[in-house]
């Protein structure tokens, strides 16, 4: 794999793309900007001094789609046929999550036009708001999916919105532990992984003083102070897949998921 | 048979599936569960539906082998939807079938009532005034104690 906007020289260079054919090409990408509550509630209600924010934001982020050659140096102009931001509140984390779709018939990728949609969306969100909140926090600004062109369709994997909980398991890099270790695999699904912020992470078996559920939340609840969240509200919890509480026992190895009540059906 | 899938379902497709070839089956009863575009709020644009896959199985095998328990059942197909879904898409599909009537309505209701209450799936409901995690019903609740009081009797 190499580098294609470096030439033989190592020298940066603009890719010529008139012999590649056209095909038709889509970018998703998205990211997240975190403010307090009381900011996500203003902003929800149309209450903040400089206006729809929304509406601002999106034709923010569709101008800087067009503009993205005079930002990035190698970027081909591109005739974009559509370009759309979407805007998601998302209470439980106090965030507005952003998304660009890009889209055209052409000879390369639009993926920098959605990246760069979603982060001018994002900057506009915080000038739009930074009357009342200046701790914001733009993030996690990534490349969703890719379709068209000769190098294949890319999805990114498991990220966003896990509609299938159980598949991956990755640990929360902050609370990642020596793996190698006896441990238990523990795995927050649904409104508690985002009420609490950690979908799976592993503890080491001997960090538990009881071997049950009550005292691994004890266990996690030293470690992590959001945990306490485990004793608030209905919160369910299954032992490798079977409901228990918290006098169920646990061994090594063992997979506990904590959850909120099921609205299935 | 049991399954849990993304892709839309054809509830007519599933029921012939049941009934093929077989001549001992005297009822079908068939319910199927749609996304409505209002509940805790109106104007319900999206539903993403999240399960704990592995777990999801097990439970709705357990619900289904319940109702075999209860009842003399022929035949039951059990489709579950996850991901993300738009008003009026199907969401859930039983399909049971008995020699006679009564037992092929009641174990439909009975699988519904321990579907909503007891398999791990959880929905988020996306609106024009903002998105969140749909609460729990006391009233399926209730109507899932039904079927215990109706064993204890």
């Amino acid at each position: 794999m190499s580098l294609t906007h470096l030439n033989a020289r190592g020298e940066a260079h603009m890719v010529d793309v008139a012999d590649k054919a056209e095909s038709r090409r889509e970018a998703v990408a998205s990211g997240r900007i975190r403010m307090h509550p009381e900011t996500l509630a203003l902003l929800a209600d149309g209450e903040l001094p400089k206006g729809d924010v929304l509406a601002t934001a999106r034709i923010a982020g569709i101008q800087a789609a067009k503009r993205t050659p005079d930002l990035i140096p190698l970027c081909h102009a591109l005739p974009l046929s559509k370009v759309a931001i979407e805007f998601r509140l998302d209470e439980p984390t106090s965030s507005v999550e952003v998304s660009a779709t890009c889209r055209l018939n052409g000879r390369t990728g639009v993926e920098m036009e959605a990246l760069t949609a979603v982060s001018v969306a994002c900057l506009t969100l915080y000038d739009m708001c930074k009357a009342v909140d200046k701790d914001m926090e733009i993030g996690e600004i990534r490349l969703e999916s890719k379709t068209g062109g000769k190098s294949g369709d890319y999805r990114r994997q498991g990220m966003s919105s896990p509609i299938v909980t159980g598949a991956s398991r990755r640990a929360d890099p902050g609370l990642a532990l020596d793996t190698a270790a006896p441990c238990i695999h523990i795995k927050c699904l649904a409104e508690l992984r985002e009420r609490l912020g950690v979908s799976d992470l592993d503890l080491p078996f001997e960090a538990l003083e009881r071997a049950d559920i009550a005292g691994l939340k004890a266990a996690l609840t030293a470690k992590d102070p959001r945990f306490a969240g485990l004793n608030e509200g209905r919160v369910l919890c299954a032992v490798n897949q079977v409901m228990g509480g918290d006098q169920t026992p646990l061994t090594d190895g063992d997979e506990v998921a904590f959850f909120p009540p099921v609205t299935g059906g | 048979m049991i399954r849990v899938q993304q892709e839309a379902f054809d509830a007519g497709v599933e029921q012939q599936a049941l009934l093929q070839g077989r001549s001992d089956i005297g009822a079908v009863v068939s319910f199927t569960g749609l996304v409505r575009d209002f509940n805790e709020r109106p104007e319900v644009t999206a539903l993403t539906l999240e399960h704990y896959a592995g777990m999801t199985e097990k439970a709705l095998e357990a619900i289904v082998e319940d109702a075999c328990g209860r009842w003399p059942l022929q035949g039951v197909r059990l489709i579950h939807r996850v991901g993300c879904l738009t008003p009026g898409d199907p969401i859930v599909l039983v399909v049971v079938a008995s020699a006679h009537r009564r037992a092929a309505f009641e174990a439909c209701d009975f699988i519904m009532d321990y579907l909503k209450t007891r398999a791990p799936f959880w929905k988020k409901e996306h609106t024009a005034s903002g998105n969140y995690w749909v609460a729990e019903r006391s009233s399926d609740h209730q109507d899932a104690a039904r079927w215990e009081e109706a064993c204890n009797n």
